[in-house]
């Protein structure tokens, strides 16, 4: 077990800088995850870990260790990849074997611990087939047990369910969990799944453009994001364009978007949001509800535009003064194209950051 | 300055490990000391004189009629009315340009005939389906086996005064009192058209192939058919393969001997012999030692080294080694195939049959006169195994073939440990002078052979005489390394092709796990890419059997010593004795038979059908 520190790490490729002036602190058996938008920097980041890269500038310590400069093979990292990079012409022993090999093991006990990684990644008795006579989910399982057998210092996994369904995801990914809370192993994970991130990890850096934009528990980056990306990249959302026209003495912030007001949060001390001046209110589509609720509370009325089903919910695409608010409501609703809608939304779920951020915002579908 | 020069030294010490310092070091030292520094050392001689710089032997060159001829002979027909018959010449007499005119002229030629008949060989067999087509793949590519100097004999002995073309003018068209004979540069044209055009033809099929059909099929929805779509987006797709195939062929021309030699051994002296190889190479046989060659022959091969580098730039400028691999993955697509009407499949029938009957001519004729006694008459009259037999007696022709075996035996060996080097560092490693060696290992494929026979001469005997590198003592073992260097380029593209395709990831695994890079090297990557190992190296052995130019430069300076291709150039020039031709073409069925076996076992084991250059 080790603490795996970057300190202003940099990378350029050509002209491009894939990591910009990165800095993170990973704890003794914490699962790190590395979260961003694909080029966003963070499979470069893991290589740089991993030794398959070495940065331009900057620190890479393993505890107290300067590795910045060690290769790969000196490093004791485990790795799963991508692809899973399985040897076609080695049986799924003798993958799993391979590392235990090169560290010069007897025998016996390669096979000791390679059977019992093949148990505690559920593969008994598939151990001399071949990786092409294996399905995606148990290739990824050998993968696994491959970087685990060696008792790696740290376990870097690289997208390792991109390649599954949907359902075999959600599976694995409870199984990466238990697993790595059972072996108490340093993990560093990189996704561009926000939910894979949020389920997984204990704390999370969301990177855009090579440079981090926070670093947080899951639920300090969903509830007060230092930024409009970070914020828009975490969960759906509608961005609606304003003028902050008060304060209310309990913290909230009033904005007001053409002859109405939405009223919302600064989610971090540190930004800087002044009265008169041009904002942004970001608005959560599944925190919007048809009652009034008990906590202070914005009512929206707007037109309804469209509509669409997707199974636990309608999203209904709302007009409101010119702007467009995406809600997600109960499938049995009947709201029909054109009609009026009333709906009501928590002020504290509103965030409102400073308009020149807009640029940042992670464009999507619900970005209006 | 301080931290950036201790981050060279950290880049350094990371990246040269002890495989890639071993790998980089050996691939350098054997590209540059049988490649660059012989072909720079004819350099020197073109320019050195007796007090330093000179350009005399460049005057001299360009103020010789015979090179550069100021009232060039245009009689490319001569027509001679006798008593008895009338005489039609064609290239008997003319035209002669002079000798280095004279090989610009015939590699534009041929390049232009090849460019045409390749290309549209190449389109017909990609894109249209039809009955038998396998086997017009197949005879297509008959005319890449090499049968050298035998293949220009037949064809002498069709077009020449007693040939089967006078035969048949004479007792089947009635024109009893007509002689036509095709010799001179125009049979040189028609030789080399016919054993090139393959070249061309085979890159533009992998071009066609690997074009992703997406992109015709939307030229397609937009409204572009027929030849306009071939014009506007089919065409210049494929043009880099295409363009490449042509300047290889161009430089594959210009050092051609087999034409020459083998006309030689048809007509005796005569205008197929006034160009830039035949003169190098009889200048260099006539001479008995390095002081007596006029230096007109290094200025002469410096006009030849100029072409075959600006050609290769061009290929270079098309095509790197990157682009080759991609080239040799087809078939990831659902091809354009489609059937064409029966009016269509018509044309393309007579198209191909006439096509390969012409090409695959020579082929077949040296099968006959291998097994008939058609060398002594002008039709074939009994078949006979007597030169196959004489094979096994002639004690010369043991020595031969035990001496290209032994050569490219241990040239192949060197090949793979250079060769999976060469490639491994270009594919792989991010060190300085990996650009370079991409360079180095894929020139050897435009280098004229002569050329590099003529610079070992030079340079291993003017530096390394009474040693084991002393041509004039051990031509033998130069001709492992001149094979090496020139046959490499198969084994490259192999292994290149088969990195390519094995993605990097498997070999950064193994490394996360503890495993150094020789280590990765020899359980991970060897093993992945094995097939491409054993099926380029197959290519570069039969390939280092068939090679002729430096065989010929280096052979003639022991008998002893030479290999078979040596021997068939001796026996063909020398063909006045009765037998040696039908000899040489026993043995050329013998090359034959080896290349054969050599690319169906090498295309099965690499499951594909890669777009080998030949010759």
């Amino acid at each position: 077990m080790v603490r795996v520190k970057l300190v202003n790490v940099v990378k350029r490729f050509g002209e491009v800088v894939a990591v910009d002036h990165v800095s993170i602190d990973v704890e003794h058996g914490e699962l790190f995850t590395l979260l961003g938008p694909s080029g966003c920097g963070k499979t470069t980041t893991l290589r740089i870990i991993a030794g398959l890269e070495y940065p331009d500038e900057g620190k890479v310590y393993f505890d107290d260790a300067d590795v910045t400069n060690l290769p790969p093979y000196k490093r004791n990292t485990g790795m799963v990849f991508q692809n899973y990079a399985l040897w076609p012409h080695m049986t799924v022993f003798e993958n799993v074997a391979y590392g235990l090999k090169i560290r010069k093991l007897p025998k016996e006990e390669i096979r000791k611990r390679v059977m019992e990684v093949l148990r505690l990644v559920k593969l008994e008795g598939l151990e001399n087939r071949y990786p092409t006579q294996l399905s995606g989910g148990q290739q990824q399982r050998v993968a696994l047990a491959r970087a685990l057998v060696i008792e790696p210092k740290v376990l870097l996994l690289d997208e390792p369910l991109s390649n599954l369904d949907a359902k075999l995801r959600v599976e694995m990914r409870d199984e990466i969990k238990r697993i790595q809370r059972q072996l108490r192993i340093t993990t560093i994970y990189v996704t561009h799944d926000q939910e894979e991130a949020m389920v997984l990890s204990n704390r999370i850096a969301i990177m855009n453009n090579g440079k981090i934009m926070q670093i947080g528990t899951p639920k300090e980056l969903y509830e007060h994001p230092r930024n409009l990306f970070v914020a828009s990249f975490l969960g759906k959302c509608s961005i609606v364009k304003g003028v902050v026209d008060s304060y209310t003495g309990d913290e909230y912030i009033v904005v007001r978007v053409g002859s109405r007001k939405i009223t919302g949060v600064v989610p971090a001390s540190d930004l800087k949001v002044k009265i008169g001046e041009k904002a942004i209110a970001v608005l959560r589509p599944h925190e919007f509800s048809l009652e009034p609720l008990k906590e202070p509370f914005n009512v929206i009325e707007g037109i309804v535009e469209s509509t669409s089903f997707v199974s636990s919910h309608v999203e209904v695409k709302l007009k409101f003064e010119g702007q467009k608010i995406i809600v997600f409501l109960d499938p049995e609703m009947d709201v029909p194209p054109g009609s009026p809608l009333k709906v009501y939304v928590p002020c504290s779920s509103v965030k409102v950051f400073p308009a020149e951020m807009e640029e940042a915002a992670y464009s999507r579908e619900l970005r209006y | 300055m301080g931290w950036s020069l201790t981050k060279t030294i950290n880049t350094l010490r990371r990246e040269l490990d002890a495989l890639t310092s071993f790998q980089v070091v050996i691939s350098y030292i054997v590209l540059i000391t049988f490649l660059v520094i012989p072909l720079a050392s004819i350099l020197y001689k073109a320019f050195a004189g007796s007090e330093g710089f000179t350009l005399t032997f460049f005057e001299s060159m360009f103020s010789d009629p015979r090179m550069v001829s100021p009232t060039p002979n245009l009689n490319f027909i001569v027509v001679e009315e006798t008593p008895y018959y009338t005489y039609i010449g064609i290239g008997s007499k003319g035209p002669n340009f002079g000798i280095i005119l004279n090989s610009i002229f015939v590699a534009t030629v041929v390049t232009i005939i090849d460019l045409i008949l390749g290309t549209i060989a190449a389109f017909i067999m990609a894109r249209y389906d039809f009955p038998g087509k396998s086997i017009f793949r197949i005879l297509l590519v008959v005319p890449l086996l090499a049968t050298p100097f035998v293949n220009a004999y037949v064809i002498g002995k069709v077009l020449g005064r007693a040939g089967l073309l006078n035969l048949f003018i004479q007792n089947v068209l009635g024109l009893k009192n007509v002689i036509i004979e095709i010799a001179g540069l125009p049979a040189v044209i028609l030789i080399q058209s016919l054993s090139f055009f393959p070249i061309v033809y085979l890159n533009a099929l992998a071009s066609f192939i690997n074009i992703d059909p997406s992109m015709e099929e939307q030229a397609e929805n937009l409204g572009a058919h027929g030849f306009k779509l071939f014009r506007t987006v089919t065409l210049p797709l494929a043009k880099p393969g295409i363009a490449a195939g042509a300047t290889l062929v161009f430089i594959f021309s210009i050092e051609d001997l087999g034409a020459p030699i083998g006309l030689s051994g048809a007509f005796g002296h005569g205008l197929h012999q006034e160009v830039m190889s035949f003169y190098i190479y009889e200048q260099f046989k006539a001479a008995l030692s390095l002081e007596l060659v006029d230096p007109t022959v290094y200025a002469v091969a410096v006009v030849m080294l100029s072409i075959a580098i600006v050609g290769f730039l061009a290929i270079k400028k098309y095509i790197s080694l990157r682009q080759y691999a991609m080239l040799s993955k087809g078939g990831r697509w659902n091809p354009r195939v489609r059937r064409p009407e029966p009016w269509k499949t018509a044309v393309i029938y007579v198209f191909l049959i006439l096509l390969i009957c012409v090409a695959a001519f020579p082929q077949f004729g040296v099968i006959t006169l291998a097994f008939t006694d058609w060398a002594q008459s002008t039709l074939p009259t009994k078949f006979t195994l007597e030169y196959v037999q004489s094979l096994f007696e002639k004690g010369e022709v043991q020595v031969a073939i035990r001496n290209s075996l032994t050569y490219s035996i241990l040239a192949t060996l060197m090949i793979v440990l250079v060769g999976s080097s060469v490639a491994y560092v270009v594919s792989r490693r991010k060190v300085f002078g990996r650009e370079m060696l991409d360079v180095l290992s894929t020139m050897p494929i435009a280098m004229p052979g002569i050329l590099v026979g003529l610079g070992y001469i030079v340079f291993f005997g003017t530096f390394f005489a009474e040693t084991p590198l002393d041509p004039f003592l051990y031509p033998g073992t130069l001709l492992i390394f001149t094979y090496t260097v020139r046959r490499m380029p198969f084994t490259v593209r192999s292994i290149f092709a088969g990195l390519q395709q094995t993605h990097v990831s498997l070999e950064e695994a193994a490394m996360i796990l503890g495993a150094s890079r020789a280590r990765t090297f020899l359980t991970i990557a060897l093993p992945l890419i094995a097939a491409n190992v054993i099926g380029g190296a197959l290519l570069s052995f039969v390939y280092c059997m068939n090679e002729v130019s430096t065989s010929l430069m280096l052979g003639s300076l022991d008998d002893t010593q030479a290999p078979i291709t040596y021997l068939m150039s001796k026996l063909i020039y020398g063909s006045a004795a009765v037998g040696t031709v039908s000899i040489t073409a026993a043995l050329g069925v013998i090359l034959m038979t080896l290349q054969i076996t050599a690319i169906t076992l090498s295309n099965y084991i690499l499951k594909q059908r890669t777009a080998f250059l030949g010759v």
